[in-house]
C-alpha cells in the first residue's frame, strides 16, 4: 500500500504550479503554421515564446537565383492574401532599379488591382478574427461571400486567383476582358454592403466590441519601438500611410482618407481595418473613372532584363504595414541580394511585450489582431 | 508614360543634414535610387545610431529594416533602414564587417524591434551581433549551423540538411 510522505499529504494550503501550454504549429488560432508557447499561471499569461520558420521557402535565396522576370512568381507567395500588392512591390523595385518607364494606364490597373487585394485581404481579417473572438462560422461566410467575387474577377482578368503574376515589369500582362468596367463597378456595390454586413454584425454588437475595447493598448511611442507599421500604428492614433507619406505608382493623384484609431487596442486594430475597406472601395472607384486608354505594356522593353550596379529599398503599404523590397544589382540577369521587410515579422516580434499578463484567451484574441501572414512571416 | 515611383532622390540633403549635426562621426556618403547611404566602420556604428535617434533635428525613430549581404572579399555587409515620423526623412546606412572579423554592435538596445531583424541577418549570413540578448536561430532549425544566404552556399542540395561546413564568404564551393 502507498504511503504519503508526511511534508506532502498534511499540506493544507493551496498552491497552483506555472503551466506550460503548446499552441500551433498546425492550429486554427494560429492563423497558419506560427506556433507559441504560453506560461500560464491559471489563466493568466506570464510567458510567451513566439517560434516561427515553418513556411521558410528561402525566398530571398530564390529570388538571388532566378531571372529578374521569374523571381515575380515567387513574391505573390509572401502575403498571400493580397497577392497583387506583393507584385507591385517588387515590380517596382525592379523598374525603378533598371529605369523602365510603366505606360499610364498599366499604373491604373496596378493600383486598382492592388486596393482589391487590399480589401479582399482585410475581408479575411474581419472574417477570422471574427471567428477568433466568438462569432463562428458567421462572420467567415460573410467574408469569403465577398473574397470569392473578387477571386472570380481576378480570375478572368488574370487567369488565377490567388497567385496571379498578372504584374509585369514594365506593365501588366494583358488588358483588362471587355465587360470589366460593369463587373468591377457590380462588385464595389456588393463589397459595400458586405462591409455594412460586417459593421452590423461585429461592431453593432455588444459583446463583440466590449470583448476588444480597452483590451491591450498600444502607444504610438510603443509602436513605433516595436517597429509596428499598417493598420497596428494607425490604431495608435498616428495617421502614417506610405501611400501619402512616399507616394509611389499614382497615389499622389488619388483622394482618400488614413482612418486611425484613439488608443492603439483590439477594436481600434479592428476598426481601423474596416474604415480602411472604405476608402480602398473609394480608390477603385477613382481609378475606373479616370483610366486612361493606351498600352498596358512598355513596348521598348529588352528581351533580357540586366541591371547594372545599383541598389534600392523601396517600401510600399502593403495590407499589414510597410511591405519593402531591397534589391542590389551588380550587373548580369540576376539580383545580387534580394530582401524582404515584411510587415508581419515586425508586427509579430512584439508578441510576448503584447500577450505578457492578459488572459489565455485573450491572447488568442491579440495574437488575431495583428493580422498576420505566414507567408509573409516566414519568407 | 509616368516616370513617378518615389521615394526620390532628394534624399542625398538627409545626408547632408546628418553631416552638419553629427560633424565628429566618420562616414561616407553615396545614392542609391532611393534613400542617400551613409557607409561606416562597425566601431563608429554605435554613436551613428545614437545620434541618429537622439538628435532632434535627426530624430530617426523607426528602424525599418536589416539586410545582411555577403560581398566576398569584402566581408558580410550590414544595411539598416531608418525613418523619422517626425521629419518624414529615411536614410541607408551600411556597414561593413570584415572577413576577419564578422562582428557589429546591437542596436537592439536603442531600437528593441531590432531584435528579430539581426537574428535574422545572423542566421541567413553568419554576422554577428554583438550584445544581442538572445542570439538564437529564428527561420532556421535552432541546431542549425549554416548560412544559407552566404553565396557558397548551394542551392537545392539534399546535403544541406546533413550539414555542409560554410566556407568564408564568396568562395564557390
Amino acid at each position: 500500500m502507498t504511503t504519503w510522505p508526511e511534508s506532502q499529504g498534511t499540506s493544507t494550503s493551496l498552491e497552483t504550479v506555472d503551466m506550460t501550454i503548446n499552441v500551433g504549429p498546425q492550429h486554427p488560432a494560429t492563423h497558419g503554421v506560427f506556433r507559441m508557447v504560453l506560461t500560464v499561471d491559471g489563466e493568466l499569461v506570464k510567458d510567451c515564446e513566439p517560434y516561427i520558420g515553418y513556411l521558410h521557402r528561402g525566398l530571398e535565396k530564390l529570388t538571388e537565383n532566378a531571372d529578374y522576370r521569374q523571381a515575380m512568381g515567387w513574391w505573390d507567395r509572401t502575403d498571400y492574401l493580397a497577392g497583387m500588392c506583393c507584385e507591385g512591390a517588387y515590380v517596382m523595385a525592379v523598374e525603378k532599379l533598371a529605369g523602365i518607364e510603366v505606360p499610364e494606364r498599366a499604373e491604373y490597373i496596378r493600383v486598382l488591382m492592388m486596393e482589391l487585394s487590399r480589401i479582399n485581404s482585410h475581408f479575411m481579417f474581419l472574417g477570422a478574427f471574427g471567428a477568433d473572438v466568438g462569432s463562428f462560422g458567421t462572420s467567415f461566410t460573410y467574408g469569403w461571400r465577398e473574397r470569392e467575387r473578387i477571386y472570380d474577377l481576378f480570375e478572368e482578368v488574370a487567369g488565377d486567383r490567388m497567385f496571379p503574376t498578372y504584374f509585369k515589369v514594365g506593365g501588366v500582362t494583358m488588358d483588362l476582358p471587355e465587360n470589366f468596367e460593369t463587373r468591377c463597378r457590380d462588385i464595389l456595390s456588393s463589397i459595400r454592403q458586405g462591409l455594412e454586413d460586417f459593421d452590423g454584425l461585429l461592431t453593432g454588437n455588444e459583446v463583440f466590441v466590449e470583448r476588444c475595447r480597452d483590451l491591450n493598448p498600444v502607444t504610438p511611442e510603443q509602436a513605433i519601438a516595436w517597429g509596428f507599421t499598417g493598420p497596428m500604428l494607425r490604431a495608435t492614433g498616428l495617421g502614417w500611410d506610405i501611400r501619402k507619406a512616399e507616394p509611389y505608382s499614382i497615389y499622389e493623384r488619388l483622394n482618400f482618407d488614413i482612418p486611425t484609431g484613439k488608443q492603439g487596442d483590439v477594436f481600434d486594430r479592428y476598426w481601423v481595418r474596416l474604415s480602411e475597406m472604405y476608402q480602398s472601395a473609394r480608390i477603385v472607384e477613382q481609378c475606373l473613372d479616370e483610366m486612361p486608354s493606351g498600352r498596358v505594356l512598355n513596348p521598348d522593353l529588352p528581351k533580357t532584363l540586366r541591371i547594372d550596379e545599383g541598389e534600392l529599398y523601396l517600401p510600399t503599404e502593403g495590407t499589414k504595414g510597410e511591405y519593402g523590397v531591397y534589391l542590389m544589382a551588380q550587373g548580369g540577369t540576376n539580383a545580387y541580394r534580394a530582401k524582404l521587410r515584411s510587415p508581419s515579422f515586425s508586427n509579430l516580434s512584439a508578441l510576448r511585450e503584447l500577450v505578457v499578463g492578459n488572459y489565455v484567451a485573450d491572447a488568442i484574441v491579440i495574437l488575431g489582431s495583428l493580422d498576420i501572414v505566414l507567408g509573409e512571416v516566414d519568407k | 508614360m509616368s516616370t513617378k515611383t518615389s521615394p526620390d532622390s532628394g534624399n542625398i540633403k538627409t545626408a547632408e543634414l546628418i553631416r552638419t549635426q553629427l560633424p565628429n562621426i566618420p562616414f561616407e556618403i553615396s545614392e542609391t535610387k532611393t534613400y542617400a547611404d551613409l557607409k561606416i566602420e562597425p566601431e563608429n556604428f554605435l554613436s551613428l545610431v545614437d545620434g541618429l535617434n537622439k538628435n532632434d533635428a535627426l530624430s530617426f525613430d523607426l528602424l525599418r529594416n536589416i539586410v545582411a549581404i555577403d560581398m566576398g572579399e569584402a566581408g558580410l555587409w550590414a544595411k539598416y533602414h531608418f525613418y523619422s515620423f517626425v521629419h518624414g526623412h529615411g536614410i541607408q546606412v551600411t556597414v561593413p564587417a570584415k572577413s576577419t572579423d564578422l562582428t557589429i554592435p546591437s542596436i537592439t538596445k536603442t531600437y528593441p524591434t531590432a531584435n528579430w531583424h539581426e537574428r535574422e541577418a545572423a542566421e541567413m549570413v553568419g554576422l554577428k551581433f554583438q550584445g544581442h540578448p538572445d542570439p538564437r536561430n529564428l527561420l532556421l532549425e535552432e541546431d542549425l549551423d549554416i548560412h544559407p544566404l552566404r553565396k557558397a552556399h548551394p542551392l537545392q542540395k539534399p546535403e544541406i540538411l546533413q550539414g555542409i561546413e560554410d566556407g568564408p564568404p564568396g568562395v564557390e564551393q
